[in-house]
C-alpha cells in the first residue's frame, strides 16, 4: 500500500476511477430520462383528464355553451376561423407585431444591461430613470401609444417592447454583475483587458440568467401586443378575440386564445431547447 | 551552507539565483471598513530570492493573502515600496502567476479550453500553446481529459488543471494562496510533492501561502512567519532540510524542531 502510494506522485487514484465515473453519469442519465418520460404521461393523462369533464359537464349541460362552448363545437369553430379568409392575414399582423416587439424587446434590454453593466458612467446616467420608469403598470401606456403611433403595427410593437425590456435588461445586468471574485481576481492577473473580461468571463457567466430573461421577453412580447390589439386596431389576432367576443362567437374566442397559447408555447420550448444547447455546461 | 557557498568562486548562475528578485520595505496595507481602518499589514520588510521557495504560515487574518495580493499587483499598498528586478510592482505583470484555493476554472470551457485561457488572453502563439498546454496536461497526470468540462471533474482534479493553467504561460514568479488547502490530505500531500518536482525542474521563484506549518517546513527554502492584528512578519525561518524533499523527512527531528521553533514564533505553544 505504501509502495502504490509513493508510486502514485505523478498520477492520481481519481484519474484511474474515471470509467466508475462514466458508468455513474450513464446511470444518472439514464434515471432523469425515466422520470422525464414519467412526468410527461402524467401531464398528458391530467390534460385528457380535464378535456373530459370538459366534454362531460357540457353534455350534461351543467356549462351554458355561452361560457365554455363545449369541445366538439370549438373543434368545428377552428374550421371556420381557419377557413374565412381574413383569418391569415390577421394572424400575420400579429405574428409580425409580436417578432419585431420581442426583437426589439430583447435587443435594447441586453444593449442598455451591457452598458449599464459595464460604464459606470451609463450606470449612474440612467440606470435611476429606467428602474422609475418600471413603476407604473405599462398597460396604462397602451392608450397613450395608440394616439401617438396610430392603431396600425407601430402601438403593439411600442407596447410589446414597453413590457418585454425590463426583464431582459434586468436579466443582462443580474448576470453580468453576479460573477465571483475570484475570477476577476484571475482575470485581473493575467492582465486581461476588459473586453477581454467581457468577453472570456462576464458574457458566459450572464448567459443562464440572460435565457431566462429572453423567455420572460417573449411571453410579454405577446402579452404586449394583444393588449395593444385589444385598446385599439383595425387588424390582428387581438382584435379578432374583440369582435368575436362581441359578436358572442365565444368558440371562436376559444380557438383564437388556444392557437395563440400554442404559439406562444412553441416557441418557448424552441427558445428553451435553444437554452439548453448554449449553457450546455449547467445541465452536467 | 553559507559558508560553503562563500568559499566557492562566485560563478554568474550562482549570482543570479541568489540574487534579490522581490523587495517588499515597509509594506503597509490598511483597508477602509465600516468599522473604521483595518490595517490588514503593517511595516512588514523582506527579500525574495530568485528560484526560492517561500512559505507564508500565520493563523487566518494575518494578512497572507493581503501580501499575495499586493506582490500580484492586485492590490495598491497603503505605504511601503515593493519591486521586482527593481522595477515598481504595483499592477498585475503576465510574468506573475497567480493560484487560488479554489481551482476557478470556467464551466463553458472545457479543461484544454481552460488551460489555453492564459495564452489566448496574453496572445500567445497558438501552435506553440496547443503543444505547451498539452504537456502540462501530461504534467498534471489529467493526460485525456482534455476535453471534460470542469463540472464533471472532482476538487482534486479541478486544482491539477487550475496548476497547469498557472504554468501555460511560462510564468516566472508563481504566487500561491492556500492552493491545495480545500484538498484532503492525501490529495494534497501527492499535489505538494508534485509542485516540488514542477519547481525543482523549473527554477521558479515560488510564494506560497498555507496556514499548515508542517506542510510550510516541508516546502520551503525559507518560512515567513507571520501574526495577526496587526498583520506582522514575526520572523523569518531558514529550512536547512536537504532536498530534494520526501516524506520520509517529516520522521526527521530536525523537522520537528523546526515545526516547533515556528509554533513558538506564532506563539502557539
Ligand atoms: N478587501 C478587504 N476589505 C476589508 N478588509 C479586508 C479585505 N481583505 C482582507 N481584509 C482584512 O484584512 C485582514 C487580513 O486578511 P487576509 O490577508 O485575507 O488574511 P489571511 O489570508 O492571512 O487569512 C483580515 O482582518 C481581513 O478581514
Ligand atoms: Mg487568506
Amino acid at each position: 500500500m505504501t509502495i502504490a502510494y509513493d508510486q502514485s506522485i505523478a498520477g492520481d487514484a481519481e484519474t484511474g476511477r474515471a470509467s466508475t465515473i462514466e458508468r455513474h453519469i450513464a446511470q444518472e442519465k439514464a434515471r432523469a430520462r425515466r422520470k422525464r418520460m414519467t412526468n410527461r404521461l402524467l401531464a398528458a393523462g391530467f390534460g385528457m383528464f380535464v378535456l373530459f369533464l370538459w366534454w362531460l359537464f357540457s353534455a350534461l349541460g351543467l356549462i351554458h355553451r355561452l361560457i365554455i362552448p363545449p369541445p366538439g363545437e370549438v373543434l368545428s369553430a377552428f374550421f371556420r376561423v381557419a377557413s374565412a379568409s381574413y383569418f391569415w392575414p390577421n394572424v400575420m399582423v400579429t405574428l409580425s407585431e409580436i417578432a419585431a416587439g420581442f426583437a426589439l424587446g430583447l435587443a435594447s434590454g441586453v444593449v442598455f444591461g451591457v452598458s449599464v453593466a459595464m460604464f459606470e458612467s451609463v450606470r449612474a446616467t440612467i440606470y435611476p430613470y429606467l428602474v422609475a420608469l418600471q413603476a407604473p403598470p405599462k398597460i396604462v401606456l397602451a392608450p397613450i401609444f395608440v394616439t401617438w403611433f396610430g392603431f396600425d403595427e407601430a402601438s403593439k410593437i411600442a407596447m410589446a417592447v414597453v413590457m418585454s425590456f425590463f426583464p431582459m435588461f434586468l436579466n443582462t445586468l443580474t448576470g453580468l454583475a453576479s460573477v465571483e471574485p475570484n475570477a476577476v481576481k484571475l482575470m485581473r492577473s493575467l492582465t486581461a483587458s476588459r473586453w477581454q473580461t467581457f468577453r472570456y468571463l462576464l458574457l458566459p457567466n450572464a448567459l443562464p440568467t440572460m435565457m431566462a430573461g429572453v423567455k420572460l421577453c417573449w411571453t410579454l412580447a405577446v402579452l404586449g401586443v394583444v393588449v395593444g390589439e385589444f385598446v385599439g386596431a383595425s387588424a390582428g389576432i387581438g382584435y379578432l378575440i374583440h369582435a368575436f367576443n362581441f359578436q358572442l362567437d365565444i368558440s371562436g374566442v376559444f380557438v383564437l386564445i388556444l392557437l395563440l397559447s400554442i404559439f406562444t408555447l412553441v416557441v418557448y420550448q424552441l427558445i428553451e431547447n435553444l437554452e439548453k444547447k448554449i449553457i450546455f455546461w449547467s445541465g452536467m | 551552507m553559507a559558508l560553503d557557498l562563500a568559499q566557492l568562486p562566485k560563478t554568474e548562475a550562482q549570482d543570479s539565483r541568489h540574487r534579490a528578485l522581490i523587495q517588499g520595505s515597509h509594506l503597509t496595507k490598511i483597508y477602509a471598513t465600516s468599522t473604521g481602518p483595518l490595517v490588514a499589514l503593517d511595516d512588514v520588510s523582506f527579500d525574495i530570492r530568485e528560484g526560492e521557495f517561500v512559505s507564508l504560515v500565520g493563523p487566518s487574518g494575518c494578512g497572507k493573502s493581503t501580501l499575495l495580493s499586493l506582490l500580484g499587483g492586485l492590490e495598491e499598498r497603503s505605504e511601503g515600496t515593493l519591486t521586482l528586478n527593481g522595477q515598481d510592482l504595483d499592477r498585475p505583470r503576465p510574468d506573475i502567476g497567480f493560484m487560488l484555493q479554489t481551482a476557478v476554472l470556467f464551466p463553458w470551457r472545457s479543461v484544454m479550453e481552460n488551460i489555453r485561457l492564459p495564452g489566448a488572453i496574453l496572445g500567445l502563439d497558438r501552435k506553440a500553446q496547443a503543444e505547451r498546454c498539452q504537456e502540462l496536461l501530461e504534467l498534471v497526470g489529467l493526460a485525456g481529459f482534455g476535453d471534460r468540462y470542469p463540472n464533471e471533474l472532482s476538487g482534486g482534479m479541478r486544482q491539477r488543471v487550475a496548476l497547469a493553467r498557472l504554468l501555460a504561460h511560462d510564468p516566472d514568479v508563481l504566487l500561491m494562496d492556500e492552493p491545495f488547502g480545500a484538498l484532503d490530505e492525501f490529495t494534497r500531500e501527492t499535489m505538494n510533492l508534485e509542485l516540488l518536482r514542477i519547481w525543482s525542474a523549473t527554477g521558479k521563484t515560488v510564494v506560497f501561502v498555507t496556514h499548515n506549518i508542517g506542510e510550510a517546513v516541508f516546502l520551503s527554502d525559507r518560512v515567513f512567519v507571520m501574526t495577526p492584528r496587526p498583520g506582522r512578519l514575526a520572523g523569518v525561518v531558514e529550512i536547512d532540510l536537504p532536498r530534494p524533499r520526501q516524506t520520509e523527512m517529516m520522521r526527521e527531528p530536525r523537522y520537528s524542531e523546526l515545526v516547533f521553533d515556528i509554533r513558538h514564533m506564532l506563539g502557539v505553544d
